[in-house]
């Protein structure tokens, strides 16, 4: 083996052989699949039926307010106050939601109603309340206006807006598929960071227990430092394959039980039949239908490695340079901000791209190289194609990103090669400066 | 003896953006010896170090080894110990000694052979599977002793290698530094223990502020510095002794012993010998003892760095 190989070779084995490299392989998938559970879990909606008791102070309502099966009206004794009625709710276990219609509700656009809980409902819970209250309302109005009924209705109006790409009429829930965007977007800037900085950690332990000095005698200090990026960076990949194929297999192992567990008791069927079916678990499911069926998941991953690879050489070399130029990992913080201030601002402005994916704001964030590796993730989640980003705009990013890493790297070997070798003062930006000109 | 040189260096010239680290360093090291190289911190020791090991190109001058100007075939051929751990950490012992060896240019068969060699002679048979961080600084040591001697390199730059080492660890080192020398090694020492460098050391040269300052054989270098000093242990009274010989001499020192003997540190100036100082002193108290005083290198290091 050639003494680049055999350095690469260290710097890689040495860091999957550890524990906690192994630790992470597993526990990496268990978060995602958490997280996935949890997705599906909040977009579940938490229960069937709820029991509601009405405080009517203007009698007005019993007659227009819309009971159904799922939401279910009791009125409170007429008797009682508005507080009485409180100890009623508090003390009936039975009593999900307490709701009170104020006296002048009805009459004025200025009260509010308000509804008590024991457990906070979900959105969609409060939003169901508060149209029926609002349509009670309307229709009092209507009877007391004397306004015909069927006019009423006919001026009432209950628009869904469908929103649905023209080229690919396949192409919805790009709110969720921008969830699963931002996932990513933290996954690749996670990885880009902590791998990165792996590489500023094995330069600085390497220059103060001054081994430095006995490798760069065998091979140069740019071979040295291209050969840490590259190991490091094959075990930043090696750890996101094995979380792809932990992840896979735990999706067809262990999601099968809990979904029926917890979600669908009537679907008992098996796993190997669950196999058959493509992953149709639960129809009802539309999260967990959704992950599986709507993502792009093979761009997904493909483009993740390769976005990480760009992001991570151009990181990891501005990293090693800040390595070479401190003496321990304290003296570090002063570099290390430039170099984190666009990620986290990338991972800000992500949500600004979901809003509108194919933005100018949203084409140079993905094009600039110092931030495009998180925002073209996020666009390329959210759908390849006229919606979101185009092909080009993806190649054009990825070799923006190449060229601009081949600079930082060369720049960074001069940091690299002048720091590695001077001890005790601690390095400023016009050290780094000097040593760039030289 | 042969009177070869490994390393010759002439007219060695480095200089970093804001100072001067070497200003025409000229230094021969003999083949089969221990050269000391001794200098204050900062003096561009390390720097001196690094070009011999080419991890820095010199500004003006040359390097030759062993008649060839130094070129990366002779990276093979030398051997570097640097100060501080000099290891990582968090390998094992047993691997990392294979990744150095190789580094060096061993093939992984012939290192494994060496280092099972060198393990057992320095008694770390059983550290193979052991990582570094769970060594004693004295075991650490030892490790990368091997890991720097295991190539069979000509040149061996040693860099503190005694520091931290405990009387038997520091005593096995020391042995193995005389074998090796013994085996035809040459060895480059950098330290700052004077002892060890009177013990071990056949040359020396001092470096002072980029600038060689002395160079010289142990006994040449101390007797360039010696100064004529001697001590007498003498029975008798302290007026005596000052008062029997006028002119020629000093008293640098005088202790009293006991009773009524004394020791005095005397210098002779100019041609006064001691012949004439004894004849004069001789009939007033009764001699026990005369000593020259030869310096230490330590003493010569410190005369040699303070009067620049």
């Amino acid at each position: 083996m050639n003494k680049i190989g055999l350095i690469i070779s260290r710097e890689y084995l040495t860091r999957v052989k550890k524990k906690s490299f192994i630790l992470m392989s597993f526990l990496g998938p268990l978060l995602i699949f958490g997280f996935v559970l949890l997705t599906a879990y909040l977009s579940k909606g938490n229960k069937e039926k709820y029991e509601i008791l009405v405080v009517d102070e203007s009698h007005l309502f019993d007659s227009i307010l819309r009971n159904s099966d799922k939401y279910h009206l009791q009125w409170a004794p007429k008797n009682k106050d508005y507080k009485e009625v409180q100890d009623i709710f508090k003390k009936d276990d039975q009593l999900d939601l307490l709701v009170y219609l104020p006296i002048n509700l009805i009459k004025t656009n200025s009260m509010t109603a308000k509804c008590l809980y024991k457990e906070i409902p979900s959105t969609g819970v409060q939003k169901h309340l508060s149209s029926i209250i609002n349509e009670a309302i309307e229709l009092y109005r209507v009877s007391f206006n004397k306004i015909d009924i069927s006019t009423y209705k006919s001026i009432k109006t209950k628009i869904n807006l469908d929103v649905v790409d023209i080229e690919n009429k396949a192409n919805r829930n790009i709110q969720r598929k921008a969830f699963v965007g931002i996932a990513f977007a933290m996954f690749i800037y996670a990885f880009i960071f902590l791998y990165s900085v792996q590489v500023m950690r094995g330069v600085i332990e390497e220059k103060s227990n001054r081994i430095v000095e006995i490798i760069i005698s065998s091979v140069s200090t740019f071979e040295l430092m291209m050969a840490k990026i590259i190991g490091v960076g094959l075990v930043g990949i090696t750890q996101f394959i094995i979380w792809t194929i932990v992840t896979m297999i735990m999706s067809v192992t262990i999601l099968p039980f809990l979904i029926q567990d917890s979600y669908n008791p009537s679907l008992q069927m098996n796993s190997n039949k669950l196999l058959e079916n493509n992953f149709k678990i639960d129809p009802n499911n539309e999260a967990i239908q959704f992950i599986i069926n709507d993502i792009q998941w093979s761009y997904l991953i493909l483009f993740f490695i390769l976005f990480f690879l760009g992001g991570y050489f151009l990181y990891s070399g501005l990293m090693a340079a800040i390595g070479a130029a401190v003496d321990e990992e304290a003296d570090t913080q002063q570099f290390l901000l430039p170099l984190t201030i666009p990620m986290v601002f990338a991972i800000l402005m992500s949500s600004k791209v979901i809003d509108e994916p194919s933005s100018s704001l949203a084409f140079w964030l993905s094009e600039i190289p110092f931030t495009s590796p998180i925002i073209m993730i996020v666009r390329i989640a959210m759908g390849i194609g006229d919606s979101s980003v185009e092909i080009w705009e993806i190649v054009l990013s990825l070799f923006l990103l190449v060229i601009t890493f081949v600079g930082t790297t060369w720049l960074s070997g001069k940091i690299y090669r002048k720091g590695i070798l001077s001890y005790g003062k601690k390095a400023s930006y016009s050290d780094l400066f000097k040593w760039l000109k030289n | 003896m042969s009177s070869k040189n490994i390393i010759e260096i002439e007219g060695l010239h480095k200089s970093y953006s804001d100072h001067k680290a070497l200003d025409n360093i000229n230094l021969s090291i003999g083949e089969s010896k221990i050269f000391g190289l001794l200098g204050p911190n900062g003096a561009g020791k390390t720097t001196l170090i690094r070009i011999i090991n080419q991890i820095l190109q010199p500004d003006q001058g040359v390097v030759r080894f062993a008649g060839e100007l130094l070129s990366r075939k002779h990276i093979h051929s030398i051997g570097y110990l640097p100060e501080e751990r000099g290891l990582y950490k968090k390998m094992k012992v047993g691997e990392q000694a294979l990744y150095l060896a190789q580094l060096k240019g061993l093939s992984k068969k012939d290192a494994k052979q060496k280092l099972n060699y060198w393990f057992e002679k320095l008694g770390a048979d059983n550290w193979w599977n052991k990582k570094v961080e769970d060594l004693s600084k004295g075991m650490a040591q030892k490790i990368q002793f091997i890991t720097t001697v295991l190539h069979e390199p000509k040149v061996l730059i040693l860099d503190e290698p005694l520091s931290g080492l405990d009387p038997v660890n520091s005593l096995l080192i020391k042995n193995e530094i005389l074998e090796l020398k013994k085996n035809n090694t040459s060895i480059i020492l950098s330290t700052h223990d004077m002892n060890s460098v009177e013990e071990i050391c056949d040359e020396v040269a001092i470096i002072n502020n980029s600038k060689k300052i002395l160079q010289g054989s142990i006994t040449e270098i101390k007797k360039n510095y010696e100064e004529n000093l001697w001590t007498i242990l003498y029975r008798g009274n302290q007026m005596n002794f000052t008062n029997a010989v006028w002119g020629g001499w000093e008293l640098i020192n005088h202790k009293t012993i006991n009773d009524s003997i004394n020791k005095a540190e005397i210098k002779l100036l100019n041609d006064f010998t001691i012949n004439k100082f004894i004849k004069g002193i001789v009939d007033h108290v009764e001699i026990l003892e005369i000593n020259k005083k030869t310096p230490s290198i330590s003493d010569v290091f410190i005369k040699a760095t303070t009067d620049e």
